[in-house]
């Protein structure tokens, strides 16, 4: 049974290798690198808003096809989903905001399949839940306990200091 | 010895402004009691943590006692996911996580709420609570320790708490200055500090504070051999869902945008943490129907 699976998946593995590309587009013009590393060689140069397709991820590090060719580009450079008209990231986040704060109300927006949100209505008029705050504590973990669970996924602490913040400006 | 401690601190208290609502008398005796005091921020002076520095110190019991009661009124309004292996699991990855962040003073606490929204809440003290929605999209453990690490973040550099201490001005009279810890009259005054039921977690932070956590996230995720990815995906994959899907309408009222915090984390990971091997662990992440 076993014999004739093995070159089966193969097969179908190989095949499904590009059904599970994700479409997406990149947000700022970048290189497309034949390996995932900084100094790898430039294939091209990817302008801002040209569609690609998202293979898999090694790292910061995201391997796409994109204008016929295949390699790699950093993460923070694509973003997931269809390219939109104009992708000006300003007037996207202020339609987002407006929709969220304005227009879709404070009551209890329920979607088409009724599922049960979380409102701005409901936090205000939440009351205090002694059995279920005492609930949540039952399932406290110390750290011994933390600890032994991280060796089980062989979770290796490294050493790293915090980023520095970054200077915001006039934002 | 600890007469010299507790007059000292004392003396701090009786220096400081706002937020006399607690009889400090009385906590100072418990805190000293117990034995590290609240950790500052790590490396460098407090940046968002205390600006200024002129809020005076607010006692770890202050603080945790703040967040359970946020924190209870969050699961009066959405109540835990009726699934054990899920809330042992979720605290398992959280505590490890915390661990990272070095403020061994507190028991960190976590848990998936019944929301379908997609969200997750932080209240001072180590109360973090992450919506059923939000859970449900997460495919790996990294992912997860990710998501838990940003609002671990916001834990450690206090960020709902300095906006409490700065919004509320509290004129609780005389009385209630000797109130005792885990009395009415603490929990009133708690209780309008807070304001109605949960709503300080429908209000946003300082977009520079959800900044700040994404980057501490990264970190402590990586700290604690993660991916060092999991959180930016997430980003990723929250900013892909439909800004008029109601299932977002709270987070992006309270956040930044999640494609403005991917460009922003990604220029500030830059390629640091590429020398950084670290676990998906997919295979043991906790799957909900």
């Amino acid at each position: 049974m076993r014999k004739i699976q093995c070159p089966i998946l193969i097969i179908l593995l190989l095949a499904a290798s590009s059904l599970f590309a994700e479409p997406g587009y990149m947000v700022r013009t970048s290189d497309l690198m034949d390996e995932p590393y900084r100094d790898a060689n430039v294939l091209i140069v990817l302008e801002e808003g040209t569609p690609v397709e998202i293979l898999k991820r090694k790292g910061g590090w995201l391997e796409i096809k994109a204008e016929d060719k295949t390699g790699w580009a950093r993460m923070s450079s694509i973003r997931k989903g269809e390219a939109v008209e104009n992708p000006d990231s300003e007037t996207e986040t202020k339609g987002v905001l407006d929709l969220a704060s304005g227009r879709a109300g404070t009551g209890n927006v329920v979607s088409a399949t009724g599922v049960r949100g979380l409102s701005e209505e409901d936090l205000k008029e939440a009351k205090f839940n002694l059995a279920e705050i005492r609930k949540m504590e039952s399932f406290t973990v110390n750290e011994k306990k933390a600890s032994r669970f991280a060796r089980k996924g062989k979770l290796n602490v490294r050493q790293l200091e915090f980023l520095p913040d970054a200077v915001e400006q006039g934002e | 010895m600890k007469m010299t401690r507790i007059l000292m601190i004392l003396m701090l208290t009786v220096i400081s402004t706002v937020s006399a609502a607690f009889d400090f008398g009385q906590l100072v005796k418990e805190v000293t009691k117990e034995k590290p005091a609240e950790s500052t921020a790590e490396q460098k002076p407090p940046t968002l943590a205390d600006p200024g520095g002129m809020l005076g110190k607010t006692s770890v019991k202050e603080e945790i006692a703040i967040g359970r009661e946020i924190t209870g009124r969050l699961l009066g309004a959405s109540p835990l996911v009726d699934d054990k292996r899920l809330q042992m699991y979720i605290n398992k990855v959280g505590a490890w996580v915390a661990k990272q962040g070095r403020r061994p003073e507190l028991r960190w606490h976590f848990g998936v709420i019944e929301s379908d929204d997609i969200n997750a809440f932080a209240a001072p003290g180590g109360y973090i609570l992450v919506t059923k929605g939000l859970y449900k999209r997460l495919r790996n453990e990294a992912e997860l320790a990710g998501v838990l690490a940003h609002e671990i973040g916001h834990v450690i550099r206090k960020h709902h708490l300095n906006i409490l201490k700065k919004g509320k001005l509290i004129n609780m009279g005389a009385g209630l200055l000797h109130s005792k810890v885990g009395t009415d009259q603490q929990g009133q005054a708690i209780g309008k500090m807070i304001g109605s039921g949960a709503e300080i977690l429908a209000r946003s932070l300082d977009k520079n504070a959800e900044y700040e956590a994404d980057r501490i996230g990264v970190v402590l995720a990586t700290r604690a051999g993660y991916d060092s990815y999991g959180l930016p995906t997430v980003l990723q994959e929250i900013g892909h869902v439909g800004a008029d899907d109601s299932s977002v309408s709270l987070l992006f009222k309270t956040h930044p945008h999640p494609d403005v915090r991917s460009v922003k984390l990604g220029d500030a990971m830059g390629e640091k943490f590429d020398q950084y091997e670290g676990r998906l662990l997919a295979g043991r992440f906790y799957k909900l129907k």
